[in-house]
């Protein structure tokens, strides 16, 4: 029954538009996300809106491309940099945002026509299975 | 002695609890999508059904567990929970109330079934929680049922295999069934249907292969024992694989059930909401 964890760990590769939330990822996104776990304490959000830069300086550990992308909510970064969205929902939620409104950002889409496409039954996963074989 | 009498799955989708919570639930959005929790909400309720204890399986959006611990089973043993604070303020929900004796009883009988699980008192539920309750419950004072909060990491990977899934679900019903008081347990597994929140993928829905996967719950759930995570994250989108904790609840109703109601609906938020009422057959 195991399976051979690199064949595992490849396979997440050939999907299409995806990163799946690996240790390395999780590794690499550490203070990306603990930082976002900070803002559950109502006095750390109000602290974080009100002087976001000074709030950074309270993370050394973050990268200053990290620190970027957090000031910019640039979500599709984030994630490259190893930040996972149920982390950044707390970066979104301070803000006001929606899970549709933080998620339709990395689509290339508008907040309006995401949701569209939402009521209209979602993104068909037809082609957007594997890089590799197409389907 | 105690009993599994039904089984129940639902999304748990974030957007439901806020529905719920700001009085929205009779906007044209939302009207279909709680449309299908009506029967349910009526069945639950009868005295021959109403369960005495829910062993809810869901999975923690990073609320309870951080970075620094990341447990793949986790049972909470306290008396109490409360509502976490997720980034808008915790939900006006009902404090989440244990059966702290059955639920140290699984935890001691699952360890010695050789699953290793993680004994959790301290901590804050979130809405993979705290949303089916609602959509089973609505909005009572107080929650009508004792709650037994079992948590499975989704979030990084490996996440349990489907079949490890299964299995755990086994070894609770059988910590259920030599557990001496008279109770009426319900196990739910919670979380999907197809969704995908990240990337250009973002928005993915896959009602062919959600069908087949309802279907296969009464037909076939060996084929879903078996089922790579691979096929998960490829059919039903990266956050689909909160589809394994579903296996949890089947499990516990051995080996063959019967389908009482289904709902299916998209799209609630970003995802495909799905939701099932399962019977064990003797």
């Amino acid at each position: 029954m195991k399976q051979d964890i690199h064949e595992y760990l490849a396979e997440f590769d050939d999907i299409p538009g995806t990163r799946v939330y690996t240790t390395k990822r999780a590794r690499q996104g550490y203070w990306i996300n603990q930082f976002a776990m900070s803002l559950m304490k109502e006095e750390n959000r109000k602290a974080w809106l009100e002087n976001e830069e000074k709030y950074l300086e309270g993370w050394p550990k973050l990268t200053p491309e990290q620190k970027q992308a957090l000031l910019d909510r640039d979500y599709d970064k984030l994630l490259d940099l190893g930040g996972n969205i149920y982390f950044l929902a707390k970066v979104f939620s301070t803000d006001g945002k929606s899970y549709l409104q933080a998620v339709s950002t990395m689509t290339g889409m508008s907040v309006d026509e995401y949701r569209d496409m939402m009521l209209s039954g979602g993104r068909s996963p037809e082609g957007l299975r594997s890089k590799s074989k197409g389907y | 002695m105690a009993q599994i009498t039904a089984g129940i799955s639902s999304s748990h989708v974030p957007a439901i609890g806020a529905a719920v919570d700001l009085g929205k639930t009779e906007e044209d959005y939302w009207v279909p999508a709680f449309a299908g929790f009506d029967w349910t909400k009526e069945w639950i309720m009868k005295p021959e059904n109403k369960p005495d204890v829910v062993i809810l399986v869901y999975n923690d959006h990073a609320s309870a567990f951080d970075m620094n611990l990341i447990p793949t089973f986790a049972i909470g043993c306290a008396d109490e929970f409360q509502p976490a604070d997720e980034g808008w303020g915790p939900r006006p929900v009902p404090t989440v109330k244990n059966h702290a004796d059955l639920a140290w009883h699984i935890a001691q009988s699952c360890i010695l079934d050789e699953f290793d699980m993680t004994i959790i008192n301290k901590m804050d539920v979130d809405h993979g929680l705290t949303v089916p309750l609602s959509l089973m419950f609505g909005q009572p004072d107080a929650w009508p049922c004792k709650i037994i909060p079992l948590a499975v990491n989704v979030v990084t990977y490996p996440p349990p295999s489907g079949n490890r899934c299964y299995n755990l679900g086994r070894a609770i019903r059988d910590a259920v069934e030599s557990f001496p008081e008279d109770l009426k347990v319900q196990v739910w597994g919670t979380g999907g249907m197809s969704h995908q929140l990240q990337g250009t993928r973002a928005g993915l829905i896959n009602k062919e292969w959600d069908t087949a996967f309802l279907d296969d719950l009464t037909k076939d759930p060996e084929r879903l024992r078996k089922m790579p995570h691979i096929e998960y994250l490829r059919e039903a989108g990266s956050e689909g694989i909160e589809l394994v904790m579903w296996l949890i609840m089947r499990g516990a109703l051995g080996d063959k059930v019967k389908e009482l109601h289904r709902h299916y609906h998209v799209a609630a938020s970003n995802t495909a909401l799905g939701h099932i009422v399962l019977e064990p057959v003797e």
